[in-house]
């Protein structure tokens, strides 16, 4: 363990610092990533306001507010564009430097995306999440959350982070077979929007596709720690949620290592 | 009138250059079509989710809010299709000195980038919004009579022009900073908000999207125009007043930015 780590926290390390060099163009970054979240604060608002209910798919306005912002906040721990790294590191040939390197390609991605998601939260989710906090105590009347709820929402959403950089790296293996993804990677990103709760939580879909959602791993990735964190999950439920991002971690993880054995059979690489 | 005819045919000429590269990776082309239209249809499923929940949002049916979202996609697609360029001014050819090119030679400088690609993707963004026009024609929400049909090509060209005045603008200031992408970013971004009625925003973000980046004058405003009759004509003609405006402050932000350019490189 000691030694992985040894090898791996460079690759963390240096993400993180290339990150501080470049940030200036990183907070405008940011702006853009919130604008989103405030249309649908408006959005939700007036259909909260037109509806003329109280509690819409399962939320109040209140919760509500908190989900669209906890959104923000678990999609920085949790997303990365891995996969544009591996395609990068594909069409330009430089995945055979990893192959040769003794270190384990997938691994090495994996602690550079941590680097990316540390700084992401550090810079301005903490101050998003904090921001949303005084402002649920002071304006929306509603109790802090506990301690308890904290370390959960941290716990699941880590899970998450896993589950979204073995889940891409295995999408980024598609850029062995074609150079252009960058139609596929916006086909990728529009439905994961659907289907992680980001563009609307998962509990507004019908009954039926509900049930097709809880057989994908999506829906972990960034549904379920803002569920908690929401305190909508206790005992069981939570305990089988949190379950359930652990197996799709080992079976994406073992998914992952097929795809990589197989296309690397096949690599070809010109020039050197 | 010489120099209009030029232009023509030059434009022709760099135009079919580009369709022989689209033509040589049609796969590519196809998946980019593809992207953009997938990426619109789920702003659509989210609006039957939204709506599924109530009648209707601030007096607005579900019908009529498509309407919107679909008309504000053609000039958004057109200045897409067009002058997709002028992204790369903001965020490479400046930086790397590749803009000396566009110096050296005899042809108006902005027409040399909006002529050297075109943006096969766009097609996505048009398909969709000319398939809910269609779509909000046959379900007789909107008024149609032939004003209002010579209006809408009026008002989707200066829609564009916006668009293109806005890009345009973010890109001239990579002159002053080298690199510029991320605040054209930001700004292009704005359009977003554009897809709903305004009325549903603080009046801080309403003001900012009608009078300081006018994407309201793209889309809301002129869409609803279509949709009400009797509501004046008048919101046509100010939104050409708007373009015409912001291209003439991006064009001159432009030329300003061309003569402190100083290329790259030792």
């Amino acid at each position: 363990m000691g030694r992985l780590l040894k090898i791996y926290m460079p690759f963390a390390s240096n993400e993180l610092k290339r990150q501080l060099a470049y940030r200036g163009a990183f907070y405008l970054f940011i702006i853009t990533s919130l604008f989103s979240s405030f249309i649908s604060y408006y959005l939700w608002m007036a259909v909260y306001g037109s509806s003329g209910q109280g509690v819409l798919g399962g939320l109040t306005q209140n919760e509500m507010v908190v989900y669209i912002f906890m959104v923000y906040v678990t999609s920085s721990i949790v997303t990365v564009s891995l996969s544009t790294w591996v395609s990068d590191d594909v069409v330009q040939g430089t995945v055979a430097m990893n192959l040769i390197k003794p270190i384990d390609y997938r691994l090495s991605l994996i602690a550079k995306a941590l680097g990316r998601v540390s700084f992401q939260f550090l810079a301005p989710a903490v101050f998003v999440w904090i921001g949303l906090e005084i402002y649920k105590v002071t304006v929306l009347d509603m109790a802090p959350v506990s301690v308890m709820g904290v370390v959960l929402y941290l716990f699941s959403s880590g899970m998450s982070f896993l589950l979204f950089v073995l889940f891409d790296f295995c999408f980024g293996m598609i850029a062995f077979f074609t150079t252009y993804i960058f139609g596929l990677r916006m086909v990728k990103e529009a439905l994961l929007g659907f289907l992680t709760g980001q563009l609307i939580p998962i509990s507004f879909f019908p009954e039926a596709v509900q049930r097709v959602f809880g057989f994908l791993p999506f829906s972990s990735m960034i549904y379920t720690p803002v569920m908690i964190y929401l305190g909508k999950y206790t005992g069981r439920t939570l305990a089988f949620m949190l379950l359930r991002q652990g197996i799709w971690v080992l079976a994406l993880y073992g998914l992952g290592s097929l795809i990589w054995k197989m296309v690397t059979k096949r690599l070809v690489v010109l020039g050197g | 009138m010489n120099a209009c005819k030029r232009y023509m045919r030059l434009y022709r000429v760099l135009a079919a250059q580009f369709f022989k590269t689209v033509m040589q990776s049609k796969v590519d082309f196809l998946m980019g079509l593809f992207g953009f239209f997938f990426t619109q249809i789920m702003g659509i499923a989210f609006l039957y989710l939204v709506f599924d929940q109530i009648p209707s949002l601030q007096g607005w049916t579900l019908d009529q809010l498509i309407f919107i979202y679909g008309f504000a996609q053609i000039p958004r697609g057109i200045d897409h299709l067009l002058t997709d360029n002028i992204w790369l001014v903001a965020w490479r050819l400046v930086l790397n000195g590749d803009f000396d090119r566009y110096m050296l030679r005899p042809m108006n400088i902005f027409f040399q980038i909006i002529a050297e690609k075109l943006q096969p993707d766009a097609l996505g963004e048009l398909l969709v919004g000319a398939i809910l026009v269609v779509r909000s024609l046959a379900k007789g929400i909107v008024t149609v009579d032939a004003a209002h049909v010579v209006l809408f090509f009026v008002s989707v060209m200066a829609g564009a022009l916006i668009y293109t005045s806005i890009k345009l603008f973010f890109a001239a200031l990579a002159f002053w900073l080298k690199t510029s992408g991320p605040f054209l970013q930001v700004a292009y971004q704005m359009s977003d908000f554009a897809k709903y009625p305004t009325e549903i925003y603080a009046k801080g973000v309403r003001f900012l999207i009608t009078w300081v980046i006018p994407f309201a004058f793209v889309a809301y405003l002129p869409a609803s125009f279509f949709l009400k009759s009797g509501a004046g004509a008048g919101v046509i003609g100010f939104e050409w007043v708007i373009a015409i405006v912001f291209w003439c402050i991006a064009y001159y932000v432009f030329n300003r930015g061309i003569r402190v350019y100083e290329s790259a490189g030792n």
